[in-house]
């Protein structure tokens, strides 16, 4: 085992949830997770599984009806849940920043792409307009985007969705945060936009250094670019490992669900496996583990009562009764 | 923003309201080159005699009168009252001049300031929420529930004559509609990703309503302030005709209006004798209401692209 590594971000625990008429919605209803130091954590899960709802979260971003209800969220040892307005503001941009999925609506198309880099820069240090556009310029360079100096005066409907992408990416990095939020950064582009833009978050991330958040339904871009993975399901973590754990010792059944849901060039199937059924609706979730409905490891324990979080090896966490079966079955194909 | 001035004039509706607007501009401007004011207070109409009867166009100002203005040391630059005068021998011409820059004065003030406080209030309501957005439309309704032209004219009639307070009138009772407006617009806008971007950057509230959000919301708010120009002018002519607006004698159309309101049935078997009294101060006041509405109509045509066919 390498040095030990410093603890950045810690999540405890986390609950939010959405106060609507219905209802209570719980779209986040127990979250763990750890993120270390110069580390990418990937958050994998179907759509409506919590995942966007734990980063604006973090980012302390949600508001009415949504309100985080309980749980503690540690950056850099201090509660981000306690902190007042002002001090929230300072963290973000310049320690945690975000970057969003949908590149043509996260710039404002009135402003100019300098305008926008800069802005975040004049917010959080005392520069002039005019270094701080120089700065934009510069960063525009580090995501590689031709002729910057153009550029940074043009508006976000001049830029190809690739370079607008790119422009989000600068906007983000502008003051040098220690921990990046992607929210599905790359599912609005098409697959060679994809891999350019994956590539350049991995470069960018050696340099400066920080920690990377990728939240993405997308396994083959948490493969690429993570080291740490949480599956989510119906608003909780239901497996936290290593990638590699992951990826061959999958312990839910969601995960190995998931797993053999990928096509795959060495094994020969006639028809792809799929996760029977929906996400269930958040407002009337299944009894006993929310899993259930779907799983085909199911038993009658699984419907009476819920597992709760289990360490299963070292930094491997699990939410469910039957792992020994999962991994047994799981050895036979990964 | 120069696609909006080249629409503006090629469309012809416009550019006739562009024009009757610089014929006001220009005359508001060379107003005391082209009726050098016979008084200290340059908003003072002067007479010309002092007759009680309108005197029609071209009658020359009384002897007794130029001998009056020669004691007091005034040069008189003019002669002839070429738009007639009215009753009491006040000069309309001279009114018509000078009113243009009380209209310029009423319309744009009135409307900025209520503007303002329309975009403010409405800004701020749609932008937090909750129950600042509550208190907030709640007193909007209030002021909304009053009918205007008599809220304006209680409130003037409260204050005093004048046009000062004509214009606090106004502005008291003119903002609703811009708050509602901006208010449904930020409501929609502020949901967009960008501002969630700008607020995961760290960008104060402030700076995203001023940045971020109005620049997106603001025009209908205009085209609804350059419609409004011409009718703050009308009300405020309304309440100087009910007579709660500027005091006799100063150069506004609206007081003219209603100065001549013995005098818009002529005598008996010339039912046309005095038209000049009402005519010119009423023509000018609907050119200028006319000018402002038809570059306020182009202005939404242009700016609501429903409307442009682009979506």
């Amino acid at each position: 085992m390498e040095k030990k590594k410093k603890l950045l971000l810690e999540i405890k625990d986390l609950k939010t949830h959405f106060f609507t008429e219905e209802g209570i919605v719980k779209a986040v209803d127990g979250v763990d997770f750890k993120v270390y130091q110069g580390e990418t954590l990937g958050i994998v899960g179907e759509s409506g599984c919590g995942k966007s709802v734990t980063a604006f979260s973090i980012m302390r971003l949600l508001d009415y009806p949504g309100k985080t209800v309980g749980g503690e969220i540690f950056f850099k040892g201090e509660t981000l849940l306690k902190k007042s307005d002002a001090e929230m503001r300072k963290i973000r941009g310049k320690e945690i920043a975000m970057i969003f999925q949908e590149p043509m609506t996260a710039l404002n198309p009135v402003l100019t792409i300098g305008f926008q880099i800069s802005e975040a820069l004049r917010m959080h240090f005392d520069i002039s307009k005019e270094e701080a556009i120089k700065k934009a310029i510069k960063l525009l360079t580090k995501v590689g985007i031709p002729i910057p100096e153009q550029r940074v005066n043009e508006y976000p409907h001049q830029l190809s969705g690739g370079m607008r992408q790119r422009a989000m990416i600068a906007m983000a990095l502008s003051c040098d945060p220690t921990l990046l939020i992607a929210d599905e950064p790359t599912t609005a582009l098409d697959v060679t936009i994809q891999a350019q833009i994956l590539e350049l978050m991995k470069s960018l991330l050696r340099d400066f250094n920080g920690s990377l958040i990728m939240i993405t339904h997308d396994l083959g871009v948490i493969a690429e670019i993570a080291d740490r993975i949480a599956v989510m399901y119906a608003g909780k973590i239901v497996e936290y490992a290593d990638k590699k754990t992951i990826f061959h010792n999958p312990s839910h059944p969601y995960t190995f669900g998931l797993l053999t849901s990928i096509p795959r060039l060495d094994m020969e199937t006639k028809r792809l496996n799929v996760i029977p059924g929906i996400v269930p609706n958040p407002l009337h979730f299944p009894s006993g583990c929310k899993f259930n409905t779907r799983c085909k490891f199911a038993t009658k324990k699984c419907q009476e009562k819920e597992p709760a979080l289990i360490e299963l090896a070292k930094e491997h966490l699990i939410r469910c009764w039957h792992a020994d079966r999962v991994i047994e079955e799981a050895k036979k194909i990964f | 923003m120069n696609r909006i001035l080249k629409k503006l004039f090629s469309n012809i509706t416009s550019l006739m309201g562009i024009i009757i607007l610089i014929f006001f501009i220009i005359i508001a401007i060379f107003a005391p080159a082209i009726t050098p004011p016979l008084s200290d207070d340059p908003y003072q109409i002067p007479r010309m005699s002092w007759d009680i009867n309108p005197q029609p166009p071209g009658s020359p100002m009384s002897d007794n009168m130029i001998e009056a203005y020669e004691f007091m040391e005034k040069e008189v630059k003019w002669e002839k009252a070429i738009c007639g005068t009215a009753e009491g021998g006040y000069d309309i011409f001279y009114g018509l001049i000078w009113g243009t820059r009380t209209a310029f004065k009423i319309g744009i003030i009135t409307v900025s300031i209520s503007m303002l406080i329309g975009i403010i209030l409405g800004s701020v309501s749609a932008y937090f929420g909750g129950w600042i957005d509550e208190i907030l439309m709640r007193i909007t309704d209030i002021f909304l529930s009053f009918p205007f032209l008599v809220a304006a004219m209680v409130l003037t009639t409260v204050l005093g004559r004048g046009l000062d307070k004509v214009m606090i009138a106004l502005i008291s009772f003119g903002w609703m509609g811009y708050a509602r407006l901006i208010r449904g617009s930020i409501l929609a806008t502020k949901e967009e990703t960008y501002v969630m971007a700008a607020k995961a950057l760290g960008v104060n509230d402030t700076k995203i309503i001023w940045k971020h959000l109005l620049p997106n919301t603001i025009f209908p708010v205009m085209v609804q302030g350059s419609m409004n120009i011409g009718s703050m002018v009308i009300t405020a002519a309304a309440l100087s005709f009910l007579g709660v607006g500027a005091p006799v004698g100063y150069a506004d159309w609206g007081q003219m209006v209603s100065f001549a309101r013995n005098w818009i049935i002529g005598s008996p078997g010339n039912a046309g004798q005095y038209w000049y009294a009402v005519f010119y101060p009423g023509i000018f006041i609907v050119l200028f209401v006319l000018s402002w509405n038809l570059i306020g109509d182009t202005l939404r045509d242009i700016l609501d692209p429903r409307l442009r066919g682009e979506l």
